[in-house]
Order: structure tokens, then C-alpha cells, then sequence
């Protein structure tokens, strides 16, 4: 704590000394610390820790915003970050896309803290190792399970703010992504079973997170499925109906839902890199964008979510907001740089991925409401379908129109009913008319929260942490293919 | 930061000192000052100076290891402040961890030191020459440049250190929704050579004026170009060439290591550090050799496998990197030249980009991905006119085995790009490739 006091009166005293020297001045620093750990068939397959510290520095030229960032946290270091950011800035002023001013940049003060039972500081890196060993040894259930890994990501992240217009605020977030994964084989067939695929399973939580009980639990089921799909059929070519487990949801909706609406893709930041949108300024308050069951808000309110917090990292105070009402789109996803630049109304997402990237507009948390059906009346309503599980594979254009989704695990549905277990399940479709397919949801009590903490975009590039909830989704009519 | 060999020195004999005999350190550094520019609509939206500098020290002893990360401020007593507590630290938690089946014990692997430099426009100057040559367009892209330095040393003697300073322009130029893809870099800035790719993208984006072809799906002929035919080897080293990857159940590549499966005769993959752009050590600080044969004449010759691999499963290694990523690739060339590409193609698909490709399907190695910027309906080898996007979905055993008709005889080199979290180095160097019945589903 002492420490961190000193370190802070730095930072403070530092910031004095560049606040007045252009129009607008921001530090902000990051402190975050990560230990990653991975254990395969119990053994240690990766143990590492990242401290990765920085200040970033904003100025703003003659309405043009630059970045100095740098990890020399010393006062020479700091200086020559400055002056760099500044002879740049000024160059880039007589060329710059937009003249702004400091409504972008609103007085923002306060704090936040991911809610948490126990700090992540006071969880071992023995005591995680020790987590991991046993869990990928009950994962490891036969011989036919090749490669059982359990991994951990433990984030302790600490962010400072200061700006030459009032702002002072500070945020502190604990993360845990834990992952499970069984592999199967048996002579050519190969098989992957995970808990929510990848590594969905994240959430800002402390290290109660490690409940040991639990795990073991989801241990048995992963092994279990992951034999299964073994000998399981394939998943038949054809036109059906659809159901999407939340698992597979936060796929799509991060990627047919929240990509489309960032409105620096609209505004055409992403272009060379990740892309542009179909989603054009007029379809704002009028384009059905899916059925009328489907309602989609901007949330980083939720407490235990992966991308919650108080403030965007340009000070912009959060709130949860209405995208997709009854089906028709409403707002998209822009700071106050890209609100102002297009005129359209957005949220507080501007975000970097650490001290060494500019902020902006990221998704955060985008979140599908539940609708009104149990899981089994669900099933009930569809002659010939097939339930898919956990994301596996992905891929869209850079319109965000054609996609092509594949998940861990399937269940074939007739006459309403599950019949058996598919492998290798896929489906495509074109964004616009898949979720104007959207007939059902199942209630709110079933909504599971998952994430991911690596969103890519931007030039130079980041990964950011973003969360989605949804409950099971059922589409109509929809192209499913197997391997 | 100019003499940042001279202060990992001091550093890491400081930190050497403070061993005890049963202990081994590995540092491996990645520094970086680099300049992004950020355009759209040719004007700058972001710029972002960027000193980075972050030391990655692995901790071995009894078989066991830890890594630990962290960035240097450059003030010599605030780093080994830093990384004595991270050492202290280690100290407790290694007994409490197993055996490590991937230990590599650490060996002087020697010493070298390489520089490289370039001339290139001052960071002042770039956004004024890039505006200026592109005011006529509507460029979106991204200019980075600046230095970047990379050693491996050890508590063994190892002291390797690579520094090189270069620069790209990785962009497109968009006339509505149709773009077309340029991209510049060169061992030296020269304003002409920049002015004339400029131009060439420009024409390109000129053909795209024709009707657009709506294509239904289905298979075709096409033609990648070289960009295109990188991407998916871009996808394809993302676990398709990795030893612990086949090891473990996600190879895409199994049935060709078990010789149930062959690529095209035509098709050869290596590793060629004779390209020059990538260090020779890899982060354990082994030197590879200047070439690695990798897949030869349609058959498997080598995955790539770190030492760490071989160790575990008593295999040889190639010192590869630990993620077992080809860092310096080349598919060799082979007899099309570039007069015949279109007459070759006849009727097809001309593809100058592929987007957001990723394995479909590990077990049959089934790629799904988009078509992207300049690409064109070609019928009897006139272009006539440019198509909406289509998705693919094939296997590699098709892309560079039954369906490969022939590759160009010129190749294209490519520096990475990628900027996640810190600027990578490295490069690749391909053909355009000429493929028969490309299966598209979307």
C-alpha cells in the first residue's frame, strides 16, 4: 500500500508538470498483473506470470488527439514520452480527421472495484497449481482422453486516470478465465470437449472462483462427452431449426451483433483491418434487424460480468443501454469521439487493452435478454433440429454478413425430442435474415453469462475482454453441416 | 534507446550474480519504439508513440521452471529491484509445483550480435507524405515504423541480441464499398518506389468500376495472389505445422504425417532464415539452421519442434519457438508466369485477398474464410467485372494438394504485420497460386 501511495504521488507530481502544455492533457496508468497457468494430464505445462506497466498519455493539438505511451515510468522517461507524443501530435494535427474538443474528454471522478469475496492476491500460485493438477487428472478419465488441460488466467488490473480538465478516477478489476479441456482419440477420430469452448468461461470474480467441488463435477461431464463424440454421427447436411446453447450464443452474438454496430467500423476506422459493417447510420430507429423476440442491451453494469466498470477510459460515466428493441436496431456502439464524428447517439466503450494503445470503441458487455419457453418446450416445438454446444470454430466477413460457426457438441432433434449426439456440428448463414429467424428464447432464470478475453481490432492492433449473456436460442430454417 | 545491449548487460550480470549454484536464469527481451499511424479517409485518426521495453526471465531448477514477465522502466536499480523480487519469489513457489516434462536445462548456446538499419522519412514528416500522395483517394490503413530489439541470454554466457529498425504501410483505397489492398515496405524508404505502389493500387482499385459479377456458390478455378496464398499459410502455421499440436490431438496435418494423405508434388514449405528479417536464435536462445525443411514435394518432412517438444515426447528438435510457429516460411515458387495468370485461369475466380480464414474442420484440415478487396469474375481470360464477397470452405489437401494446378514463378515477400500487444518480427515469402475446383458455400 505504501508503495502504491508513493507511486501514485509520482504520477501526480509528473502529470503537473505536462497538464498545461497543450490543449488537453491525460495520464493514465495501468498497473496489471496476470499468472497463467496450464496444467496437461497432470503436469505442469506452463507457469508464467506478466507484470505489464505503463502511463499513457493523451494530448490534444488543435482539436487532434495523439498518444505517448511508455513503461520508462521515471521521470526522464515520462519526459521523453511527452515531448515525442507532442512533436508528433502537432505534426499530425494539420492532417487529422476530426477537430475535437473536450466534450470527449468529460470531468470524470470516482472509483471501481470488481465485486469479490476474496481478493485474487490472496490466492497462492501453489494453491492454483494445485487446482489445475487435480482437475486435469479427474478430466483424464481414460485412456482414450490424450490431453486434459486445465488452465487459469488470474487478472489483477489497476487503472489510474488524470486529466487537465478535472478528471481523477481509478478502477480495479479482478479476473479469472479458467478453462477445461478434455482431447479424445481413437484411431483416426479425435475429438475436443471444453467447458463453454475455448476459454468462455471468464468473469469478474475473486478467488472464490475456485471451488474445486464444482470443477471436479465439470471434469467428469467434459471426459465423459468429449468419448462420446468418439462415436457419435456426424451432423447431417441439411436445412433445419436451430437451437444454440448459451456457450455457442456468446459467439454469436459477439460477432453478428456487437462488431456490426461499433460505430468506428460504421465510421470506417476498421476498413483496412477488421472490417467495415453492413449496418449503415440511417438503419438507426428503423432496420428489423431480427425477429421481435429479440432484445439486446449494452450492460457494463452487471456485477460480476467480464467487462464491467464505471467509467470508459476517456472518463465517460457507463450505463446499460437498449441496441436492439422488439428486433428493431436502436444504438450502436460508439464513444464520445465517434458520437460526435457521425451523430449518432452511443455508449461509454471507449477502451484500450493496456497502457500501450489508444482507446477505442470496444463492445463490452452485450447482453440477450430471455424470452419466455423452458428449455423442453423448446425442444418440443421442433419436428427435425439440432442443439449445438460451445464454440469451436469461426469466421465472418468483414461486412459482417456471412458467417460460418462450428461448436464442440450436437444433439439431433426429432419429432421433438433429442435422439442422439452429433459430432463436428456447423451451421451458416447471413446475418440480417438468421436472427429475423429467431422463434424463440427460453426464460431469464436459464440466461448464462460467458466472455472472452480476446476480441482483436484496431491498427496497431489489441485484445480486449469482452462478456455476453443469453439464454438458449432457437432459429428456423437453418443450413447445419457436419465434418 | 540506442544502447540497449549495453544496458541488458549490466543487467543481467547483476542479476546472474545473485544465483546460487543450483539455480539457472534465461532472460529473453523484446524493446520496441515504434510510430503508429493511423489513417482513414487519408487523415490521421490516431497517432501513438510507443517505448516498450519487457524482459521475460525463466527460472530453472530441480526440472521445474517458471517465466515471469515484466517491463523495464530503463532505471537499472528499479529493474533489478523488480526482478530480484520476482526471483525471491520463484524461490517459494517452484518446490510447490511437479517435474517439468517440457524442462529444457539451460545451455551457452553463444554469442552474437546483429544490427540492422534503414533510412527511412523522419516520424515528423511520414503523415505529411502519406496525406499529401493520397489527398485523390480515400485511404484507410496504418503506418508503423521505429526500432525493435530482441536478445536471449543466460546465466550459461548465452548473449544473443538482434536489433533492426524497419518500417510498413499496410493499407486500402475504397471507391464506396469496393477497396483494393496496398501494402509497402522495403529495406529503405525510397519516395518513387512508394509513389509508383501507390499508383498500382490506385489502377487497381480503378478495375473495380465494372459491374459487379454475382457469383452463386459452387466450385471454380481460381487464382490466388501471393497475399491471399499467405493468409492461409498464415492460418495453416497456427497449429498445422506444430510437432505438440499433432502430439495432442490438434493437428489439421495428422493424415499427412501418417502418410494417409499427400499434398501436391508442387508443394514445398520451409523455413528460410536466409530472408534476413528474423533473428536466427530462437527465445531459449538456439540457432537455428538457415534452412528447415518442412513439408517437400507434397510429403511431411519435418513439424516444427522445440526443443521443449522433443524433450518431452524423446524426439529431435528443430529449434523452433516454444508456440512451434514458423517464423521465417517460404512456399517455393514454381512455373506460371505472371503474363499467362489470367489465360491460365480461363474462367474462375481472380483473388487478390482472403479475410478472417480459420480451421473449419482440425480432422479433414477444412479452412472457412471470405473473400476480400480486388477480387474478379474472369471468363476466357478477360475480367469481367468485380464480385461480391463469397465464403469458402476447403481443406488444405485440396488448396495445396488435388486441386493445385501450378504456383507462379514469382514470389512476394511479407513482413509481419501483427500488432497485438507488442509489434511482431518476421516474414514470409510465397507465390500466387493457380487452383482447380475451390469450393465455395456461401
Amino acid at each position: 500500500m505504501q508503495t502504491q501511495n508513493k507511486e501514485n504521488l509520482f504520477f501526480e507530481s509528473e502529470f503537473k508538470k505536462y497538464r498545461g502544455l497543450a490543449d488537453f492533457v491525460a495520464f493514465k496508468k495501468i498497473h496489471e498483473h496476470t499468472r497463467d497457468l496450464s496444467a496437461r494430464n497432470g503436469k505442469p505445462d506452463n507457469i508464467r506470470s506478466f507484470d505489464d506497466s505503463g502511463l499513457l498519455i493523451e494530448i490534444m493539438c488543435d482539436g487532434h488527439i495523439g498518444y505517448g505511451a511508455t513503461c520508462q515510468l521515471t521521470t526522464e522517461g515520462i519526459k521523453s514520452a511527452f515531448d515525442q507524443a507532442l512533436k508528433i501530435t502537432e505534426a499530425a494535427s494539420k492532417h487529422s480527421v476530426y477537430k475535437f474538443n473536450e466534450r470527449v474528454r468529460p470531468p470524470a471522478n470516482g472509483e471501481y472495484i470488481s465485486a469479490r469475496q476474496k481478493s485474487l492476491d490472496q490466492i497462492s500460485t501453489a494453491e492454483i497449481y494445485d487446482f489445475l493438477k487435480t482437475t486435469s487428472l479427474k478430466l483424464k478419465s481414460s485412456d482414450q482422453i490424450i490431453t486434459a488441460t486445465s488452465d487459469a488466467m488470474i487478472i489483477e488490473c489497476d487503472q489510474k486516470y488524470i486529466s487537465s480538465n478535472g478528471s481523477d478516477f481509478h478502477q480495479n478489476f479482478n479476473i479469472v478465465i479458467n478453462s477445461l479441456s478434455a482431447t479424445a482419440q481413437s484411431g483416426p477420430e479425435t475429438q475436443r470437449r471444453s467447458l463453454h469452448g475455448g476459454r468462455g468461461n471468464c468473469r469478474q470474480i475473486g478467488a472464490e472462483h475456485f471451488n474445486l467441488q464444482n470443477a471436479l463435477s465439470e471434469c467428469e461431464n467434459i471426459s465423459r462427452e468429449a468419448i462420446e463424440l468418439l462415436t457419435a454421427e456426424n451432423c447431417p447436411t441439411e436445412t433445419c431449426d436451430l437451437i444454440l446453447a448459451p456457450d455457442q450464443m456468446l459467439l454469436q452474438i459477439h460477432e453478428s451483433i456487437g462488431h456490426p454496430l461499433e460505430l468506428d467500423r460504421i465510421l470506417g476506422d476498421e476498413r483496412n483491418f477488421a472490417g467495415w459493417s453492413f449496418v449503415q447510420p440511417k438503419d438507426f430507429g428503423q432496420l428489423q434487424y431480427g425477429s421481435p423476440l429479440m432484445n439486446v442491451d449494452f450492460d457494463p453494469t452487471v456485477s460480476d460480468e467480464m467487462a464491467s466498470y464505471k467509467f470508459d477510459e476517456i472518463g465517460h460515466l457507463a450505463e446499460k443501454k437498449s441496441l436492439i428493441k422488439n428486433g428493431i436496431l436502436q444504438a450502436g456502439l460508439g464513444s464520445l469521439e465517434s458520437q460526435i464524428r457521425s451523430g449518432l447517439s452511443g455508449v461509454a466503450n471507449a477502451r484500450s487493452s493496456s497502457w500501450n494503445r489508444a482507446p477505442i470503441d470496444r463492445m463490452a458487455n452485450i447482453n440477450l435478454q430471455g424470452g419466455d419457453l423452458t428449455l423442453n418446450e423448446m425442444i418440443s416445438k421442433i419436428s427435425r433440429g439440432v442443439i449445438m454446444f460451445a464454440n469451436r470454430s469461426w469466421s465472418i466477413d468483414d461486412y459482417r454478413r456471412k458467417f460460418q460457426f462450428g461448436c464442440e457438441y450436437g444433439k439431433l432433434i426429432e419429432n421433438g425430442q433429442i435422439t442422439k449426439t452429433l459430432k463436428n456440428p456447423n451451421y451458416r448463414s447471413v446475418t440480417i435474415p438468421f436472427w429475423n429467424s429467431l422463434a424463440g428464447l427460453t426464460k431469464p432464470d436459464t440466461v448464462e453469462t460467458y466472455g472472452s478475453p480476446y476480441c482483436g481490432k484496431g491498427e496497431p492492433s489489441q485484445i480486449i475482454r469482452v462478456g455476453h449473456s443469453s439464454p438458449y436460442a432457437m432459429f428456423k430454417n437453418i443450413e447445419v453441416f457436419g465434418g | 534507446m540506442d544502447n540497449m545491449k549495453t544496458y541488458l548487460k549490466k543487467f543481467s550480470e547483476s542479476i546472474f550474480s545473485s544465483l546460487a549454484s543450483s539455480e539457472d536464469l534465461g532472460l529473453f527481451l523484446h524493446s520496441e519504439d515504434s510510430l503508429f499511424l493511423r489513417f482513414n479517409g487519408s487523415k490521421i485518426r490516431q497517432n501513438t508513440t510507443v517505448s516498450q521495453h519487457e524482459i521475460t526471465l525463466t527460472y530453472q531448477a530441480d526440472q521445474k521452471k517458471i517465466s515471469m514477465t515484466f517491463n523495464l522502466t530503463l532505471n537499472i536499480e528499479t529493474d533489478l529491484n523488480t526482478a530480484l523480487k520476482k526471483i525471491s519469489q520463484a524461490r517459494i513457489d517452484l518446490p510447490q509445483t511437479d517435474i517439468s516434462p517440457k524442462y529444457v536445462p539451460l545451455v551457452n548456446n553463444g554469442v552474437s550480435d546483429v544490427y540492422k538499419k534503414i533510412d527511412r522519412p523522419s516520424d515528423e514528416k511520414i503523415s505529411e507524405i502519406i496525406s499529401e500522395l493520397f489527398q485523390d483517394s480515400d485511404l484507410a490503413g496504418l503506418w508503423c515504423s521505429g526500432p525493435l530489439r530482441k536478445a536471449s541470454v543466460n546465466s550459461k554466457g548465452q548473449f544473443h541480441y538482434f536489433e533492426t529498425d524497419y518500417f510498413f504501410f499496410d493499407y486500402s483505397l475504397y471507391n464506396g464499398p469496393k477497396a483494393a489492398k496496398g501494402f509497402y515496405a522495403s529495406e529503405n524508404f525510397n519516395v518513387n518506389e512508394f509513389k509508383l505502389k501507390a499508383i498500382e493500387t490506385k489502377n487497381k482499385l480503378n478495375q473495380l468500376q465494372k459491374p459487379t459479377v454475382q457469383v452463386p456458390r459452387g466450385q471454380y478455378r481460381v487464382y490466388l495472389e501471393p497475399m491471399a496464398v499467405a493468409e492461409i499459410l498464415g492460418t495453416m502455421a497456427w497449429q498445422g505445422l506444430s510437432q505438440s499440436s499433432y502430439k495432442q490431438g490438434r493437428a489439421p496435418l495428422k493424415k499427412l504425417k501418417e502418410h494417409e494423405l499427400y499434398l501436391s508434388e508442387k508443394f514445398t514449405l520451409l523455413e528460410n532464415f536466409n530472408l534476413g528479417l528474423s533473428p536466427l536464435f530462437n527465445s531459449i536462445g538456439e540457432i537455428s539452421e538457415p534452412e528447415v525443411m518442412l513439408i517437400e514435394n507434397g510429403k511431411l518432412h519435418n513439424f516444427l519442434t522445440s526443443t521443449a517438444t522433443a524433450n518431452e515426447y524423446n524426439l529431435i528438435s528443430n529449434h523452433a519457438n516454444g508456440g512451434e510457429m514458423p517464423r521465417s516460411p517460404e512456399i517455393r515458387a514454381g512455373t506460371l508466369n505472371q503474363a499467362n495468370i489470367l489465360k491460365k485461369l480461363g474462367t474462375g475466380l481472380y483473388l487478390s485477398n482472403l479475410h478472417y480464414i480459420n480451421w473449419s474442420d482440425l480432422q479433414t484440415a477444412r479452412l472457412t474464410g471470405m473473400t476480400r478487396f480486388a477480387c474478379f469474375w474472369v471468363e476466357n481470360g478477360e475480367i469481367i467485372g468485380p464480385i461480391s464477397d463469397l465464403r469458402f470452405d476447403e481443406t488444405v489437401y485440396n488448396i495445396f494438394g488435388s486441386g493445385l494446378v501450378e504456383f507462379t514463378n514469382h514470389q512476394e515477400i511479407f513482413v509481419d504485420t501483427a500488432t497485438y500487444m507488442k509489434r511482431s518480427l518476421g516474414v514470409l515469402k510465397v507465390p500466387g497460386a493457380l487452383i482447380e475446383n475451390f469450393n465455395f458455400t456461401l
